[in-house]
């Protein structure tokens, strides 16, 4: 049975299309993919994340215990400041990619991705023992909601009597308000108690935000170039292979860190935008041809709605703009490794 | 609610097949199911002069979500493809039963086992 997030019933009269999504039922659109996406990057929607999880770590040594299990220095990060960084094993693999909010030197909050709430907070657990901290899960009572496209700060300013810069968050009546999303537009990512979801919601919808279901949501991500957790990632790759090394700082000591600095001199194949330059989709999954061998396969597909040409993402060691094949249902398309992102 | 015009026939996947007076016999999707593709942002058609037996798959439509194979109803030739389709996608969306063709076809044989528009709705109710 899927569970159900606190705006299950808003959804539902939006009239959206609803899918299981990581053990949830979530809207995967409310009126087309195409016309939400472009919504979001020209005006300004809203989305239900409230599948994401929300785990807070307390205590007097937090700091210390945030940096070694993630690849960012917490003691740089200021008070009301939130940073992505990634989560990693002892070989260096990504766990999850998360955002971590600073309160103070003794409470901090990681916000994971919903597949992976579980596995992050034994994680945690297993890392803390010699550390005075408080790992406590509240992805059950919180909620979330993302809003996102470039007239947003209009309407915080309208709700929230405020502005808030990236990455930067405030707690408004409750409400955690962060400067981040998903989308690569200007946004905010309000997280609160579960009851406040559902006024929150309508008077963003009332202001004008379109409801955005998760199906604009991954090609608004995928044309930034972000990583999908699970899809992207998932379970073999590093911080290097993703391209993300702006996401560690190498002064200070973190789990996984020896093995990615074994890795720095060596040519490795890193996560590469694919542009096709044929029409076509293509799809998560296809080989893809470098001199008539096969050589990856894409991690994430689809068509850009703003470009309307066919991007994906995978891992290859080949420099830009070097010519590739993409098999899509059995005819070998014309394509390139890109810069990401890729508008 | 989907539309389901009464002068059409129907496949279980969804497919709709106009019998023209010259007996060509022309085929899109069904508003149900381009309601469920959502979207359709590419097609893939057959050449004109192409053969298919019933079954074959001989066209695509895809959404940004999902690929979706368009088979052939009964064996036979393609005639016209609506070319427009390559530039306009959406008319799929928009025209499903009218703007929105895909194929025209010659049968080579009989044209039967469709259903009628009664069946087809019960059959995606």
């Amino acid at each position: 049975m899927s569970r159900k997030t606190p705006l299950f019933s808003q959804h539902v009269a939006c009239g959206a299309k609803m899918v299981d999504y990581a053990g949830w039922e979530m809207p995967i659109q409310y009126s087309s993919i195409m016309a939400e996406h472009k919504i979001v990057r020209e005006r300004v929607g809203v989305f239900d994340v409230s599948h994401m999880g929300q785990i807070f770590v307390k205590g007097s040594e937090t700091i210390d215990f945030l940096s070694y299990v993630t690849t960012w220095d917490m003691r740089r990060q200021k008070n009301g400041d939130c940073r992505y960084c990634h989560i990693l094993n002892m070989d260096g693999t990504i766990i999850d990619d998360i955002i971590v909010y600073t309160f103070s030197d003794e409470k901090y909050m990681l916000v994971p991705n919903a597949s992976m709430i579980e596995e992050i907070s034994s994680w945690l657990n297993l890392q803390a023992d010699n550390f005075d901290v408080k790992i406590e899960n509240h992805s059950d009572f919180y909620f979330c909601i993302a809003l996102q496209g470039p007239d947003s700060p209009r309407l915080l300013g309208q709700y929230f009597n405020t502005s808030i810069g990236p990455f930067q968050f405030i707690e408004y009546d409750e409400i955690i308000i962060s400067g981040t999303g998903y989308t690569g537009e200007t946004g905010y990512e309000l997280i609160g108690p579960s009851d406040k979801a559902e006024s929150i919601w309508k008077s963003l919808l009332e202001m004008g935000a379109a409801p955005i279901g998760l199906g604009a949501r991954d090609t608004l991500r995928l044309e930034k170039g972000y990583l999908l957790s699970g899809q992207d990632f998932s379970g073999s790759q590093n911080t290097l292979d993703t391209g993300y090394s702006w996401v560690i700082d190498w002064e200070h000591d973190f789990i996984g860190k020896s093995k990615l600095i074994s890795q720095k001199k060596l040519s490795y194949p890193k996560l590469s935008g694919i542009l096709l330059e044929d029409r076509g989709i293509i799809r998560p999954g296809c080989n893809i041809f470098f001199e008539g061998k096969q050589i990856s396969k894409l991690t994430s597909g689809s068509l850009s709605p703003i470009l309307r040409k066919g991007i994906g993402l995978a891992y290859v060691d080949l420099p830009l703009n070097s010519k590739v094949t993409i098999n899509v249902r059995g005819n070998h398309l014309n394509g390139r490794v890109v810069q990401v992102p890729f508008l | 609610m989907s539309e389901v015009p009464d002068n059409l026939k129907f496949t279980k996947d969804h497919e709709w097949i106009l019998v023209e007076s010259d007996g060509k016999i022309r085929i899109g999707i069904t508003d149900y199911a381009q309601d469920s593709l959502s979207d359709v942002v590419f097609i893939e058609l057959p050449k004109i002069g192409d053969k298919f037996s019933g079954g074959d798959t001989m066209a695509v439509a895809e959404s940004v979500k999902a690929a979706s194979d368009i088979y052939a109803p009964f064996s036979g030739k393609v005639i016209d493809i609506n070319n427009k389709l390559e530039e306009f996608p959406e008319l799929v969306n928009d025209s499903p039963y009218e703007f929105g063709w895909m194929v025209l076809m010659e049968p080579s044989g009989k044209v039967d086992d469709l259903l009628d528009a009664d069946s087809y709705r019960a059959s995606i109710d």
